[in-house]
């Protein structure tokens, strides 16, 4: 059960058009000059799979395409080419607070990112004591989220999406912002989510964290692959791309 | 129709806590929040009012124009505002196209489903005004939901095809509200279908709009029934353009977050 494939990319890539006309006004005004959009290739023949249970760290410079990558898997954004398949409800830990409005209280905008992020309201109606004490929110949470800093607007975010109980986990960097508190309690977290056998996908930039904590790593460099394997091996082959 | 509902049952819940969200957020924006829904349909009425039974006296038999014009006025607002908030409804929810995975249809959906809302406050308005003019509530009231429906299926057509358009040309929503207003003054909201000349009836009745307010007025004022021709017209152009707009913005849909 451990080794089944619950993530696979198939030869996929993606191409944006850059340039693109973006309104009717331009679009129509242009209608007589030649076609200038760019095409731009994200992604090249990616080629990987990911096991259950695995914890893989995608590494790469700035631009290299692990952002693409992470949109793809969460379903965000469609391949050009090649197939994506991916068995599991996704975690995405990739800018918490997805569909917050200002203007309702932390409570019913527990129940508005909950389900956006999958769960019935059934499920979270069993949660909602559990969320509201992660984030140590009970006594502000009937207050308009417009009235929360910051902090407390990350850790109910972070607080509902890991009450979504996810299969496979994705983490974009959010780990670079909050205080040292809130940090650890995603480490805490991530840890907790790895011993009960759940995947987790993190991109960071932060070489310690993928080394301490990636079974496998896979380095992107302009849209392709160019190294998998154990961390220590992928994160070698990083440092030369970027001397 | 299967096919629509399908993305929706298995996503009920979050249609109706997205539904709920734009209701609820309108609420605590403005103590006036929902009166404004029924202020504005009241204060068009009454210029409008005003100056069609007034300044341009429009010949609406024994019917007073007010009641004449509301019962159409009160779908025709609908219709506006559903698909002014639908159209805009992908953009306003960009940071969940680019973050989540869901099924994009449910952002039309539900800005049409939360105007609803205003929706009935203005049907109840309407009920008032027809026992204050003594209008009877006549048996053909009862036809009122299948003309609704059908007035739906447009809407959502539409709903699909201009949201999904906006999203590549931004502009739509600001050249919408213009279109839209000729497209009133091309249907018998104002006026009375009859006024129509016979040389460019058949323009007018190629408006799906045309028959639907027509049918309004018939099964309410006259107690009479819809033109069954005129009305099929209007089922078939809004079935149509539902199943074609559906599809036009499944394929788009894939690209949304590409540009957003």
């Amino acid at each position: 059960m451990r080794n089944k494939v619950i993530i696979e990319f198939n030869n996929v890539s993606k191409k944006f058009k850059k340039g693109q006309k973006l309104y009717l006004k331009q679009a129509l005004l242009d209608f007589f000059k030649p076609n200038v959009t760019e095409e731009f290739w994200a992604l090249k023949n990616i080629d990987f799979k990911i096991s259950k249970g695995e914890s893989v760290g995608i590494i790469g410079v700035n631009g290299s395409g692990k952002s693409t990558i992470l949109k793809l898997i969460a379903g965000v954004l469609t391949p050009t080419r090649g197939e994506v398949e991916v068995i599991g409800r996704i975690g995405p830990l990739i800018e918490l607070g997805a569909g917050f409005h200002p203007e309702l209280s932390g409570r019913d905008n527990i129940y508005l990112n909950g389900t956006i992020l999958g769960l019935s309201k059934k499920e979270l109606e069993e949660k909602f004591e559990s969320i509201v004490d992660f984030a140590e929110l009970s006594d502000f949470i009937d207050t308009p989220v417009k009235h929360y800093s910051s902090g407390m607007y990350m850790r109910l975010g972070f607080s509902i999406a890991i009450h979504i109980n996810p299969e496979i986990l994705l983490i974009d960097e959010i780990l670079a912002v909050g205080d040292l508190g809130f940090q650890k309690k995603c480490i805490d977290k991530m840890n907790s989510f790895h011993s009960q056998g759940k995947t987790i996908i993190i991109i960071s930039h932060s070489m310690d964290i993928v080394s301490t904590f990636c079974e496998k790593a896979i380095l992107i460099d302009k849209g392709k692959i160019r190294e998998v394997g154990k961390p220590e091996k992928v994160i070698a082959a990083y440092n030369k791309l970027i001397t | 129709m299967i096919f629509i509902m399908e993305p929706l049952f298995s996503y009920k819940d979050l249609f109706w806590q997205l539904t709920f969200r734009e209701i609820k957020a309108r609420y605590k924006q403005s103590v006036l929040g929902y009166a404004w829904a029924i202020l504005v349909p009241l204060l068009n009425l009454l210029v409008l009012s005003i100056v069609f039974s007034y300044v341009f006296k429009v010949p609406t038999g024994n019917v007073p124009y007010p009641i004449f014009l509301f019962v159409a006025l009160v779908p025709w607002l609908f219709l506006v505002n559903s698909i002014t908030s639908a159209t805009g409804s992908i953009m306003a929810n960009s940071s969940l196209i680019t973050k989540v995975k869901l099924p994009r249809e449910i952002l039309p959906l539900t800005a049409i489903s939360s105007k609803m809302v205003d929706l009935l406050l203005t049907c109840i308005v309407l009920m008032i005004f027809m026992v204050i003019y003594q209008i009877k509530f006549q048996p053909t009231l009862a036809l009122i939901p299948l003309i609704f429906i059908i007035q739906l299926g447009l809407i959502t057509g539409i709903s699909f095809i201009l949201s999904a358009t906006n999203v590549f040309f931004r502009d739509i929503e600001n050249i919408l509200g213009v279109f839209l207003t000729i497209w009133m003054y091309l249907t018998p909201v104002l006026y009375p279908s009859e006024l129509i000349p016979s040389n460019l009836r058949i323009l007018f009745f190629l408006n799906p709009m045309t028959p639907i307010v027509d049918a309004y007025r018939n099964t309410i004022i006259y107690g009479k029934f819809p033109n069954i021709g005129e009305l099929g017209y209007s089922f078939i152009f809004a079935l149509s353009l539902l199943v074609l707009g559906w599809i036009y913005f499944r394929k788009r849909a894939k690209y949304f977050a590409d540009v957003i």
